[in-house]
C-alpha cells in the first residue's frame, strides 16, 4: 500500500506538479465522457492512452501499477461475465448450462474496459496527489471550508495510523492467546470482535482528541492564509487541453470510423 | 494586555455530570503574562481540568458546569470558544500522538500559523525556528505516522511553540522524551523561542509535569517554574505561592499521597533537611539509610529463559509473504536487514534477573520487545526460548473483556477458572475491589496493575514490559516497581524498556543500551551507569540521585534498597484504605 501513497515532494513527477482539483476535474470529465460509450474499441483506446500517460507522468513502478490494478481487474470480469451470459442476443458458444451471446461479450467487454479505465485514471490521480494539496486546493480553486479540509486531513491520518494500531492491537491479543500445535496464536472469532471493538474505542477517542487539539491550534479562525497556495498554472492548462483534446480526437475518429456506439447497443 | 494579567479564574468550581462531586472547587488563580506556574497534586486533583478551563475546552468541548469567571487575555471563557481563545492561548495535550493531525511533520508545525494569518513567507522561517527549539529541526520533511512517541511529542510541542502564544498550557510536555528531548523542553521554556525577541513580551506557562527533576536538569528547583499551585485529592488550593515553599510545606501529605516531587523536597521530607544532596546534612541522613537498608539477598541467577542471537529488528511488522511472491523473499530479506533499526543484536535473559533496555527516542527499543515476544519476525538472527508474556505501552490496547476479573483470566486454560489463580492474581495486584469494574473505566494506575497482573497470571518464564511509567503517578510506579521484582524473585526473567532511570535503578539488576544501530552496552547496572562512553553513546543523562548513590560506591543491589526505601513513604500511605 504505502507504494501507493502520494509522494509529499511535489516535483517528483509531472502530473504531481498539477493542481488537484485540475486533475480530480479531468477524470470526471473522461469519467462521464465515456459513461455513453458502449462499444468495446473505444474505451479500450482511451485506457492504453490513459495508461501509458499514467506509467510516465506519475512515474508509477509498473509492478505497483499492476498491484493497484487487481480490484478493478475483479470488478470488470465480474462485469464481462454477467454481460456476456444474461444479455440477449445471437448465441456464440454454449457452455454446460449457461449460454454466452455475442451483444453480451461486445457491452460487457466495453463496461469491463471502461472500469479498467476509470480505474486507471484513478490510480493516476491518487498516486500523484499529496493530500495536503489536494485539500489546500480543494479550498483556494474549490473554495471548500478549511474546516472540512483539514478534519479529511485529521480521518487521513487516523487512517494511516490504524494498520498500526491495529498490528499493536494484534500483538496484544496474540501474547495471550492460546497456541496452536503449530506454535501460531489461535484466532478465534471472539478474540477478532474484541480487537475490532478495541480499534474502534481507540479510534473514537482519538478522534474526540484530534478534534479538540485543531481547535487549540485555531483552526476556524478568520482570516487565515495558505502557506504553501496551489495555484493554477499554464501547465494545468496544458494538461486539460491535452486531456480533453485527446478525448475528443478518440470519440471522433471513433464515430467516423463506425466503431462508436452509444446506449442504442443495448436495444 | 500590557500590565493587565493573562489569566484570571475568580471562583471557578467544575461539576461533572457522571461525578457527584466537583473536579475543582473555588479556585482563584491570577498569572501575570511571563509567569511560570507549576501545577501539582495528587492523580484525580483536578490538574488536567485546571488547565482545560483556562484553554475553554471546559465548558465549550467537554460537557461540564463551570461556575465562577476565567478570564484569559482579558476574555472571559463564555464569550470565547476554544478556537477563539488559541489566539491567545497555545496547548501541549497529555496524549501527543493523538494531537498531531497532519501527514507531515512541517505542515503539522505551519497549521496554527497559517490558522492565525501568519504571513505565508515568514511561516518557512518559523517552522524551521521552532523545530529547531524543540531539537526536532531533522524531522521537518518525515511523515508523522512514521515517527515514535518522543519524536510526535516534539512535533507537538513545537507547533504549540510556534504560534508564539500570550498562554503557554503543557500537561506533561515531557513523558514520553529522552534527556535530549527533555533539554530541548526546558531551553525553549527558559529563553526566547528560537533566538527571537518576542514583541509582546513572553509568554505566561501553566505546567504540569511528573518528571520535575528531569526537567530542572541540575538547577534543582531553582530550574522550576517560580510558583507553584498544590491541589488537594478533592480539588481545591491548598497552596499558592513560591515553589520552594509551597513544595516544602506540604512535602509529606503530597508523598504520601503518590505525587512527584523534586528531590531535593522529597528528600527534606524524608530527612527534615532542606538543601538537597549537596547539604551535608541530608547526605549524612542518606547514608545513614544506606547503612540500615539490609543487604539484598537475591536468589543466584538461573538458566536463561531467552536468548537472542545475530538479531535484527525491523521498525515495521513483516506480513507474511504469499507463496507467489516467493521469488522476491531473498531481496525483501536483505532489504530488510538494511533497513533493519538494530542490527547483531545478542541478548540472554537469565531466570531471577531484571534487565533494563535503555536508549533514545526511535532507536528501536519497543521494536526490539516486539521481536522478542515473537510478535514480529526478525529481519535476521533468532530468538529462543519458551514463549514470553508481554505487557505494552498503552494498557489500554490490551484489553479484551467487560470486566476486570474475566480481563485477567483473558486467554487461560480451560480450567483456570477455578484453580483460583486468577482470584489470587486480583488479591496480590490490588484490584480484588475493582473486580466487576469495566477495565475502560480504570485510573492510569489501576489499568496498569490490570496489564501487569493479566500478564503474569500465564506464569510465562519471562515477562517483557514496555515503558510502563508513562502518565503514572509515583505510588503507581513504585507499585509497579515492587510488582516487578517480586516477578524476578520469583524465578522469571523481566526485560523493562524505559527512560525513567530512576525507576529503571530501582528495579534493574543488568543494563542494555542501545543506540547507533545496536547494542552499545551490556553489563550490571552500576557498572554500565558508571561507564561515561555508554551514557553518551546511548543519550543518557543520569538523575542526580542516582549519580550521587554510584558516586557513594553502592552496588547494584543496594542502590535498590536505598531507592525502595524511598518509596516507603507512598507505600505506606498506599496501604491505608482511601
Amino acid at each position: 500500500m504505502s507504494a501507493l501513497l502520494a509522494p509529499e515532494d511535489p516535483r517528483a513527477s509531472a502530473l504531481a506538479r498539477r493542481d488537484p482539483v485540475v486533475k480530480l476535474a479531468l477524470v470526471l470529465a473522461v469519467s462521464l465522457a465515456v459513461l455513453l460509450v458502449l462499444d468495446p474499441v473505444t474505451p479500450a483506446v482511451l485506457y492504453l492512452l490513459a495508461l501509458g500517460g499514467v506509467l510516465v507522468g506519475a512515474r508509477v513502478s509498473p509492478r505497483a501499477l499492476a498491484v493497484a490494478h487487481v480490484p478493478f481487474v475483479a470488478f470488470a470480469l465480474g462485469q464481462l461475465l454477467v454481460n456476456a451470459l444474461s444479455r440477449p442476443g445471437t448465441v456464440l458458444a454454449e457452455p454446460g448450462p449457461l449460454r454466452v451471446t455475442a451483444d453480451g461479450l461486445e457491452v460487457g467487454t466495453a463496461l469491463a474496459l471502461r472500469t479498467l479505465l476509470v480505474g486507471v485514471l484513478a490510480i493516476g490521480f491518487v498516486t500523484s496527489t499529496s493530500p495536503v494539496r489536494l485539500m489546500t486546493s480543494l479550498q483556494q480553486n474549490a473554495h471548500l471550508n478549511p474546516r472540512v479540509t483539514y478534519a479529511v486531513l485529521a480521518g487521513y491520518r487516523m487512517l494511516q495510523e490504524m494498520p498500526r494500531e491495529w498490528d499493536v492491537l494484534r500483538a496484544a491479543h496474540a501474547v495471550r492467546a492460546p497456541l496452536r500445535r503449530d506454535g501460531t496464536p489461535t484466532r478465534s472469532p471472539r478474540v477478532l470482535l474484541g480487537t475490532v471493538f478495541g480499534l474502534l474505542v481507540v479510534s473514537v477517542r482519538k478522534g474526540e482528541r484530534m478534534a479538540q487539539s485543531l481547535e487549540q491550534r485555531g483552526l476556524g479562525l478568520a482570516p487565515r492564509t495558505t502557506w504553501r497556495p496551489s495555484p493554477l498554472t499554464r501547465g494545468d492548462a496544458v494538461l486539460s487541453v491535452l486531456v480533453l483534446g485527446v478525448l475528443g480526437l478518440v470519440l471522433r475518429t471513433s464515430a467516423a470510423a463506425g466503431l462508436l456506439a452509444g446506449p442504442g447497443a443495448l436495444s | 494586555m500590557s500590565d493587565d494579567a493573562s489569566v484570571v479564574l475568580d471562583g471557578v468550581t467544575v461539576r461533572h455530570h457522571r461525578r457527584p462531586a466537583p473536579l475543582l472547587r473555588d479556585v482563584h488563580l491570577r498569572v501575570a503574562p511571563g509567569e511560570h506556574v507549576l501545577v501539582v497534586g495528587p492523580s484525580g486533583s483536578g490538574k488536567s481540568t485546571l488547565l482545560r478551563v483556562v484553554s475553554g475546552v471546559v465548558p465549550h468541548t467537554v460537557s461540564a458546569e463551570l461556575e465562577g469567571t476565567a478570564t484569559v487575555a482579558g476574555v472571559p471563557t463564555e464569550e470565547a470558544s476554544v478556537v477563539e481563545r488559541s489566539r491567545h492561548v497555545g496547548v501541549l495535550a497529555q496524549d501527543p500522538a493523538s494531537s498531531v493531525c497532519l501527514p507531515v511533520v512541517e505542515q503539522e508545525v505551519a497549521l496554527p500559523l497559517e490558522n492565525r494569518a501568519v504571513d505565508a513567507a515568514a511561516i518557512d522561517a518559523r517552522v524551521d525556528a521552532a523545530l529547531a527549539a524543540v531539537g526536532a529541526g531533522h524531522l521537518r520533511a518525515r511523515r508523522t505516522a512514521e515517527l515514535s512517541g518522543g519524536e510526535v511529542q516534539r512535533v507537538a510541542l513545537a507547533a504549540t511553540l510556534a504560534a508564539e502564544p500570550a498562554v503557554l498550557v503543557l500537561d506533561e510536555p515531557t513523558s514520553m522524551l529522552d534527556p535530549a528531548g527533555v533539554a530541548a523542553v526546558r531551553s525553549a521554556l527558559d529563553v526566547t523561542l528560537g533566538g527571537r525577541t518576542r514583541e509582546d513580551g513572553e509568554p505566561a506557562v501553566l505546567l504540569v509535569e511528573h518528571r520535575l527533576d528531569d526537567l530542572a536538569g541540575d538547577r534543582g528547583l531553582a530550574g522550576l517554574p517560580a510558583r507553584t499551585v498544590a491541589l488537594s485529592a478533592d480539588g481545591h488550593v491548598l497552596a499558592d505561592g513560591p515553589t520552594d515553599t509551597v513544595l516544602h510545606e506540604l512535602a509529606t501529605g503530597l508523598v504520601a499521597a503518590g505525587c512527584w516531587l523534586p528531590l531535593e523536597v522529597e528528600l527534606a521530607a524524608l530527612t527534615g533537611h532542606r538543601g538537597g544532596l549537596r547539604a551535608p546534612a541530608v547526605a549524612d541522613a542518606l547514608r545513614a539509610v544506606m547503612a540500615a537498608a539490609p543487604a539484598p539477598a537475591g536468589p543466584p541467577l538461573g538458566a536463561p529463559v531467552l536468548t537472542a542471537r545475530g538479531l535484527a529488528v525491523s521498525a515495521r511488522a513483516q506480513r507474511p509473504r504469499r507463496r507467489w511472491m516467493r521469488r522476491a523473499r531473498d531481496e525483501d530479506a536483505r532489504a530488510a536487514v538494511d533497513s533493519a533499526l538494530l542490527r547483531d543484536v545478542d541478548l540472554d535473559v537469565r531466570a531471577g534477573e531484571v534487565v533494563a533496555v535503555l536508549g533514545a527516542n526511535g532507536t528501536g527499543k519497543s521494536s526490539l520487545l516486539m521481536t522478542l515476544a515473537g510478535l514480529r519476525a526478525p529481519a535476521a538472527g533468532e530468538v529462543r526460548g519458551p514463549r514470553p508474556a508481554m505487557v505494552f505501552q498503552d494498557a489500554e490496547h490490551q484489553l479484551v473483556a467487560t470486566s476486570v476479573r474475566a480481563e485477567v483470566a483473558a486467554g487461560l486454560p480451560a480450567g483456570a477458572a477455578t484453580d483460583g489463580r486468577v482470584e489470587a492474581a486480583l488479591v496480590e495486584h490490588r484490584l480484588e475491589h475493582l473486580a466487576d469494574a469495566d477495565p475502560h473505566r480504570l485510573s492510569g494506575g489501576e489499568l496498569r496493575r490490570l496489564s501487569v497482573a493479566a500478564m503474569l497470571v500465564h506464569d510465562r518464564p519471562c515477562l517483557l514490559v514496555d515503558e510502563p511509567t508513562l502518565g503514572l503517578d509515583r505510588r503507581a510506579v513504585a507499585d509497579l516497581v515492587r510488582a516487578l521484582r517480586r516477578t524476578a524473585a520469583s524465578g522469571r526473567g523481566v526485560v523493562v524498556v524505559s527512560h525513567d532511570l530512576r525507576t529503571v535503578a530501582a528495579v534493574a539488576d543488568r543494563v542494555v543500551v542501545l543506540g547507533q544501530g545496536g547494542v552499545v552496552a551490556d553489563g550490571p547496572l552500576v557498572d554500565v551507569l558508571r561507564d561515561p562512553g555508554a551514557l553518551r553513546r546511548g543519550g543518557l543523562v543520569l538523575p542526580a540521585l542516582v549519580r550521587w548513590l554510584l558516586a557513594e560506591g553502592l552496588d547494584g543491589g543496594r542502590v535498590r534498597t536505598v531507592l525502595a526505601a524511598l518509596d516507603a513513604p507512598v507505600h505506606t500511605a498506599a496501604a491505608v484504605p482511601a
